[in-house]
C-alpha cells in the first residue's frame, strides 16, 4: 500500500529525488514497489560533426535545449563531468547525477464533492461568453477567451471549472505572473469553499493534501507531468509566457495527453491555436476603453540625460499632481528609470518593496509612480492616469502597449482617464495599438 | 552573450588592452557588475594580537564588500549551486594574484560537505580564473563556521591538517569570505608551524 501522503504529494509532479519532502527510506520504498519511476536529471545525445564530438543536453524537467544554459564541471558528487541545467536552478539544481521521481500507478483522484459559491451577475456579454467557454470544456475543444482589459475575465472562468471539478477533473489555471495567482488565490477559496485548493509559486508555504484545483505560476508548471485534465492560462500574452518557448511546452508537459488547454488574453497572438473563440470587446462597466492621445518629445533623451524633464512631460505630471489625480509613467529602460530627474518613487522588476510602493500609490500616500513594463498588467488603481515615455521604443509593443492603456478607466466611478504616449517618432507598434483599441470600441 | 548573473544580453566594449594582452572577457554585463563594491586596503587584524595567532597571517586584503549584490551571487553560487558562476570574478583575481608571488593555497572544504555540495566554490573561483594552485591543507573538522561566535572559532581545536611539503617560503591563502579571521588564522598556523616564512591572504569578500 503507498503512502498516502506521498500519494497525494507526487500525483501528476516531476520532482527531484534528494528534494522530495519525506524521509530517504520512504521515497525508497516507493521506487522498490515501482510507484514511484526514476529519470535522469540531464538527457543527452552524441553527435559528431566532422571531427568534433558534440553533446546535445536537455533537462528533463523543465525541458530547457537551450545549449548556453547548461554548464559542465568537476563534480565531487559523482566524481566525473557533470552537466547541469541554469535555466531552473531557482527550483533546485538539476544536474546530470541528479535524479528526478515521477508517480507511476495508483494515482490520487480527486472527489466529486464541490460547492459552487458565487452569487454576482455577469454582463449578457460575459454570459455569452461563459456559456461558450462552458460548451468548449464539456466537449473537450480548446478555446481562446479573448476580453478586453478590464472586462471582467475571471468570473467567466468559474462555471467551466465548477463543471470539471464535479466530474472529478485535475484542473490547473495558469498564469506567468505571482501577483496573479496572489491576486486569484483568494477569490477561488471563496467561490469554490469544499474544494482543496493549491496556489504555487516561487516561495509558496508547503500545502497538504490533494488539490483538485491547482493555481500556479507557469514556472512552477516545470514540476507536473501529465498531471491535469483542463489547464486554463491566463494572460497567455504576458511576459515571460510568451518570449519563452519552455514555459509554453511546461504548460503542454504539465496537462495529461489528450487534455485540452484553453487561453485567456487580452490581446492575442497568431501563434495561440485553438478551436473555439470568444471575444469580449466590452468592460464590464460598459464604458469604451480610453484611446491613446500620441504626443511628441523629440529628443527626450538627450533631455533626461542632462538632467531635466521634457516641458510636455512635466507639464502633464504637474497638472496630475495639482488635480490630486494619482499618475503611472512608463519607462523603456531601467537606467532611464533610476536616472530619472526629481524623487517621484519609482519601481522595477527587482525593486524588493513593489508591492507596498504600488499599495501607497492606490492609498493616495504618494503623488504618482515612475515604473517598467512590470505594472503593464494586472495592477488596478481607481482613477489612475497613464504616460508613456519613449512609445517607441522596440519594448513596447502593440501587446504591451493596449496592456498598459488598459490600466485606465478600470473602475466604475472613474471609466475613463488619460493616457498619453509620449514618443520620438511614431511606430506601427502604436498605431497598431491605438486602432485596435478604437476598432473594439466601435464592436 | 548573456551575463550570467541576470541572464540579459549584453555586449562588452572592445579595448585596446583586450585586443593586445589576454584578458579574460567578462561574463557578466556591467549592470550587474557595478553593483559590486571593492574595498581596497587591507584587513585589519589586530585584534589577534596576544593570541597564539599572532603573526601567523602577515597580510590579509579582501577584495569586494559583503553586500546585497554580493550576497545575492554567493547564495547563488554556493547555495543554488550555480558552479558557472565562479567565472564572474575571474578576470579580477587573476590580475590580483598575477601582482603577488607565493605558493598560491585554498581554503579546503570538509571532503563530505565537498561531495554534498558537489564542488570546492574556493577551487572553482581559482580555477576559472586560471590560477595555479596547490592543496597543502586538509580539512578536519566538520563544523561550520558561519553558526559560531568568534571566541568559539577560536578556541575550537585545529580546523586544519598539512598533507605535502611545507618550505621555507612565502604562501598566499585565499579564501571566499573573511569573517571573524579564525580560517585563515589557523590555516596560517598550520603552515608556520610547518616552517613557512610568509603568510598572506586574500579573500574575495570582506564580510
Amino acid at each position: 500500500m503507498p503512502d498516502q501522503q506521498v500519494t497525494e504529494f507526487l500525483t501528476g509532479r516531476i520532482w527531484l529525488r534528494e528534494h522530495a519532502p519525506f524521509p530517504r527510506e520512504v521515497i525508497d520504498a516507493h521506487i522498490e514497489s515501482g510507484h514511484i519511476h526514476l529519470k535522469p536529471g540531464i538527457d543527452s545525445s552524441q553527435s559528431t560533426f566532422l571531427f568534433w564530438q558534440l553533446n546535445k543536453y536537455v533537462c528533463n524537467r523543465c525541458h530547457n535545449s537551450n545549449q548556453t544554459l547548461f554548464h559542465t564541471f568537476d563534480c565531487a558528487r559523482c566524481n566525473k563531468k557533470c552537466v547541469y541545467c541554469r535555466h531552473c536552478i531557482r527550483m533546485n539544481r538539476v544536474s546530470s547525477c541528479s535524479e528526478l521521481i515521477l508517480w507511476n500507478k495508483e494515482p490520487a483522484r480527486g472527489v466529486k464533492l464541490h460547492e459552487f459559491n458565487w452569487s454576482g451577475t455577469l454582463t449578457p456579454l460575459q454570459q455569452k461568453a461563459s456559456e461558450e467557454l462552458l460548451k468548449s470544456v464539456e466537449r473537450n475543444e480548446s478555446h481562446l477567451l479573448h476580453a478586453v482589459c478590464g472586462a471582467g475575465k475571471t468570473e467567466l472562468l468559474f462555471p467551466a471549472i465548477f463543471a470539471s471539478l464535479l466530474e472529478g477533473k485535475r484542473v490547473c489555471v495558469a498564469a506567468p505572473r505571482t501577483d496573479v495567482i496572489l491576486e486569484l488565490f483568494p477569490r477561488f477559496q471563496k467561490v469554490f469553499p469544499k474544494t482543496v485548493i493549491h496556489a504555487l509559486y516561487g516561495g509558496a508555504p508547503d500545502q497538504e493534501g490533494f488539490a483538485q484545483l491547482i493555481l500556479s505560476t507557469t514556472h512552477q508548471l516545470y514540476r507536473f507531468e501529465e498531471a491535469f485534465d483542463v489547464v486554463f492560462v491566463d494572460e497567455a500574452d504576458a511576459f515571460p509566457y510568451y518570449a519563452d518557448e519552455t514555459l509554453q511546452r511546461a504548460v503542454v508537459k504539465a496537462a495529461k495527453q489528450g487534455a485540452t488547454i484553453h487561453y485567456v488574453t487580452a490581446t492575442p497572438t497568431d501563434s495561440l491555436k485553438t478551436t473555439n473563440k470568444s471575444f469580449l470587446s466590452r468592460r464590464y462597466h460598459g464604458h469604451d476603453l480610453p484611446v491613446p492621445m500620441f504626443e511628441s518629445l523629440w529628443g527626450y533623451n538627450r533631455r533626461l540625460n542632462k538632467g531635466k524633464v521634457p516641458q510636455k512631460l512635466q507639464e502633464w505630471i504637474e497638472e496630475k499632481q495639482k488635480n490630486n489625480i494619482p499618475f503611472l509613467v512608463f519607462l523603456p529602460t531601467i537606467d532611464m528609470l533610476e536616472n530619472f530627474p526629481g524623487d517621484l518613487p519609482r519601481v522595477h522588476a527587482e525593486h524588493p518593496e513593489r508591492k507596498e510602493i504600488v499599495m501607497q500609490l492606490r492609498e493616495k500616500k504618494i503623488p504618482g509612480l515612475l515604473t517598467t513594463t512590470i505594472l503593464e498588467r494586472g495592477i488596478t488603481i481607481e482613477n489612475v492616469h497613464v504616460a508613456v515615455v519613449g512609445a517607441e521604443q522596440k519594448i513596447f509593443t502593440a501587446s504591451a502597449l493596449i496592456q498598459i492603456s488598459g490600466r485606465v478607466g478600470r473602475s466604475f466611478n472613474y471609466p475613463s482617464g488619460d493616457i498619453v504616449f509620449f514618443h520620438h517618432g511614431i511606430t506601427h507598434e502604436m498605431d497598431e495599438a491605438k486602432s485596435s483599441i478604437e476598432r473594439w470600441n466601435k464592436l | 552573450m548573456n551575463c550570467l548573473i541576470c541572464g540579459s544580453p549584453f555586449q562588452s566594449a572592445p579595448t585596446w588592452k583586450s585586443l593586445i594582452l589576454y584578458e579574460i572577457q567578462p561574463n557578466a554585463c556591467t549592470r550587474c557588475l557595478i553593483k559590486f563594491q571593492k574595498t581596497d586596503h587591507a584587513i585589519d587584524f589586530s585584534d589577534f594580537q596576544g593570541t597564539v595567532y599572532e603573526g601567523m597571517v602577515d597580510e590579509v586584503t579582501g577584495l569586494y564588500t559583503y553586500n546585497a549584490a554580493m550576497k545575492n551571487y554567493l547564495h547563488q553560487y554556493k547555495f543554488m549551486q550555480d558552479v558557472a558562476l565562479s567565472q564572474v570574478f575571474a578576470e579580477q583575481l587573476r590580475h590580483v594574484f598575477n601582482q603577488t608571488e607565493g605558493i598560491i593555497v585554498p581554503i579546503p572544504m570538509h571532503p563530505e560537505k565537498k561531495r554534498i555540495r558537489t564542488f570546492a566554490q574556493v577551487d572553482e573561483l581559482l580555477k576559472s580564473a586560471g590560477i595555479p594552485f596547490q592543496h597543502l591543507l586538509t580539512k578536519i573538522a566538520t563544523s561550520e563556521q558561519g553558526k559560531k561566535s568568534r571566541k568559539e572559532r577560536l578556541e575550537a581545536s585545529t580546523l586544519f591538517e598539512v598533507i605535502g611539503k611545507v618550505e621555507a617560503k612565502t604562501y598566499i591563502l585565499f579564501d571566499d569570505i573573511y569573517t571573524t579571521g579564525a580560517t585563515i588564522h589557523q590555516a596560517g598556523k598550520a603552515l608556520k608551524d610547518l616552517g613557512a616564512t610568509k603568510v598572506e591572504a586574500i579573500t574575495l569578500i570582506k564580510g
